[in-house]
């Protein structure tokens, strides 16, 4: 049992020791990690992502199990950093900078008073601009008025670039393709976020689950999406949440 | 072999032996990984420790990453001394303002830690997720709060202060017809312009202001108000739509549900730590500003 205990001791340290972006190919130390992060997934993380991180996209909550990253490009860091310090959620250094203005009421953004309110016919226009950039069949006329509001005042591009691709750095979504984070893609959904905007959270659990759970969740989560790596020999306590 | 049931001293001075081992292990490895205590070792999820205090691996792999646009494997040795020198030197700076009390003096400092430490109460509070029912319950207490924004149409005419009587044929008039211009200008009446097409009804309420705004809100398609005194015109509303808010159900309004049950339970727990903070203080007030 002690010899047990020191090994996984020494794979936790490596673990730990290791460039995150290396982990997944190492297939020791992914046979170490994948099963205890599983356990710290389901702990911590499946209440709102779904066991298989499938996400919900009636509560806003991404799907972890794509390559479409919300945040960072899905490297073990970038998911780490999010476990560790959340989405909004209130630690200093979590990804706080976009919020998702509610265009619909007097005061879109609480951080930018220059952030103008829209009109109905304004909230129209620039669904029919992300109906049309995604593809689908929008009203050509709106949807000039609704491109031109998106460069404009309302400050669109500013978080979801110019050319509505979004900005991983800061969490703004693709806008183009068809892959929502919240609703449908409907014309009703993309107009109640832009009328009412989005902000959801994701909690910061540095200092909730020690420092290998969480790279052992991060390492996980970059399962979901990209594969369990190597092949990876049968670590000793793997899947063992005993922490 | 002997039978297992009967005592044998060799055995049990053995299992003694290798209790007391493992005891020992246990006891040692706490005594120095404790926090709080003084190790020789860094742990494996830090690349430093300052006068016992970590400097966080994944904090230099961010600095890293912020500082050279590299990670681990790509810095050069220099980048990674240059990196673990300035976070060594900002912890020793943090530990001597500690000693300092630079808090007590420096109001930038005081500034972050309240907001640090209000940041921390609502970090806390976010991390337990409400089961569904709460949320529903919590819809369900504040559903007024959960409704669509109203949108209305309307026109604002306006006529001159002491044309009372004029206003009321206008209104009188746009009760059996739709607007016209002919029928404004032989009444003397004029659209205000303050407000166009359809727009919601908070817009409205800045561009009419309050009284007319009310008077505007129950009116229905097609509804004309009866002229309305105010110092600068006399004004009748004619309404071309009004599409009033309509409530979310649960599914539509669970975002917000969810802000806002996390808000409460921050502003809660925020109102418990200070009264806590402020029961176990011995804070004395001067007389004078009692």
């Amino acid at each position: 049992m002690a010899a047990v205990w020191v090994q996984l001791s020494r794979l936790e340290a490596r673990l730990l020791r290791a460039d995150p972006d290396a982990v997944p190919g190492n297939a020791a130390l992914m046979g170490f990690a994948l099963g205890r992060g599983e356990a710290q997934f389901e702990t911590h993380c499946a209440a709102c992502h779904g066991r298989r991180g499938q996400g919900d996209p009636v509560r806003g909550v991404p799907a972890l199990n794509d390559s479409d990253w919300l945040y960072g490009t899905g490297l073990v860091s970038d998911i780490e950093q999010v476990i560790k310090y959340g989405i909004r959620s209130y630690h200093p250094k979590a990804w706080n900078l976009a919020i998702m203005p509610a265009y619909a009421t007097p005061e879109p953004s609480a951080r930018d008073a220059r952030i103008p309110a829209l009109s109905p016919g304004n909230v129209r226009d620039l669904v029919e601009f992300l109906v049309q950039a995604q593809g689908r069949s929008a009203d050509g006329a709106a949807a000039a008025r609704g491109a031109e509001l998106f460069a404009g005042a309302p400050g669109c591009y500013d978080c979801h670039a110019t050319d509505g691709k979004g900005d991983s750095a800061i969490g703004a979504p693709n806008l183009t393709d068809r892959i929502t984070l919240y609703g449908d893609g409907s014309r009703e959904s993309l107009s109640m976020s832009i009328s009412y905007g989005r902000h959801g959270m994701c909690p910061a659990w540095v200092g909730r689950i020690n420092p290998a759970g969480i790279r052992e969740a991060a390492v996980f989560v970059y399962s979901l999406s990209h594969g369990p790596g190597p092949a990876a020999p049968a670590a000793p306590g793997a899947g063992q949440a005993w922490r | 072999m002997s039978d297992i049931g009967q005592a044998n001293s060799r055995r049990s001075f053995v299992f003694m032996g290798c209790g007391a081992v493992v005891g020992l292990m246990m006891a040692g490895y706490s005594l120095f990984t404790a926090r709080g205590t003084s190790t020789l070792s860094v742990p494996p999820e830090d690349v430093a420790m300052v006068n016992q205090q970590p400097i966080s691996r994944s904090d230099y792999l961010l600095q890293l990453q912020a500082l050279y646009g590299v990670d681990l494997q790509h810095a050069t040795a220099a980048q990674r001394r240059k990196v673990l020198d300035d976070m060594i030197r900002e912890e020793l700076f943090v530990q001597r303002g500690k000693e300092l009390d630079v808090a007590s003096t420096d109001p930038d400092v005081r500034a972050a830690m309240v907001n640090s430490v209000e940041m921390e109460i609502a970090a806390d509070a976010i991390t337990s997720q409400p089961a569904e029912a709460q949320l529903r319950g919590y819809f369900a207490l504040h559903r007024a709060r959960y409704a669509s924004e109203g949108i209305m149409t309307l026109r604002d005419y306006v006529f001159p202060p002491g044309e009372s009587k004029a206003a009321a044929e206008a209104a009188g008039a746009l009760e059996k017809m739709p607007p016209n211009a002919a029928l404004l200008s032989r009444l003397h009446g004029s659209d205000s312009g303050k407000v166009a097409d359809e727009e919601f009804y908070f817009a409205v309420r800045i561009h009419l202001g309050e009284p007319l705004f009310e008077a505007a809100r129950n009116l229905p398609d097609g509804g004309v108000s009866g002229p309305i005194v105010h110092a600068d015109a006399i004004h009748v509303l004619y309404m071309f739509k009004n599409q009033k808010p309509v409530p979310f159900d649960f599914d539509a309004a669970r975002d917000r549900v969810l802000t806002d049950y996390r808000n409460d339970a921050i502003g809660r727990l925020r109102t418990g730590d200070e009264a806590f903070l402020r029961k176990r203080a011995n804070v004395l007030i001067a007389d004078d500003v009692r």
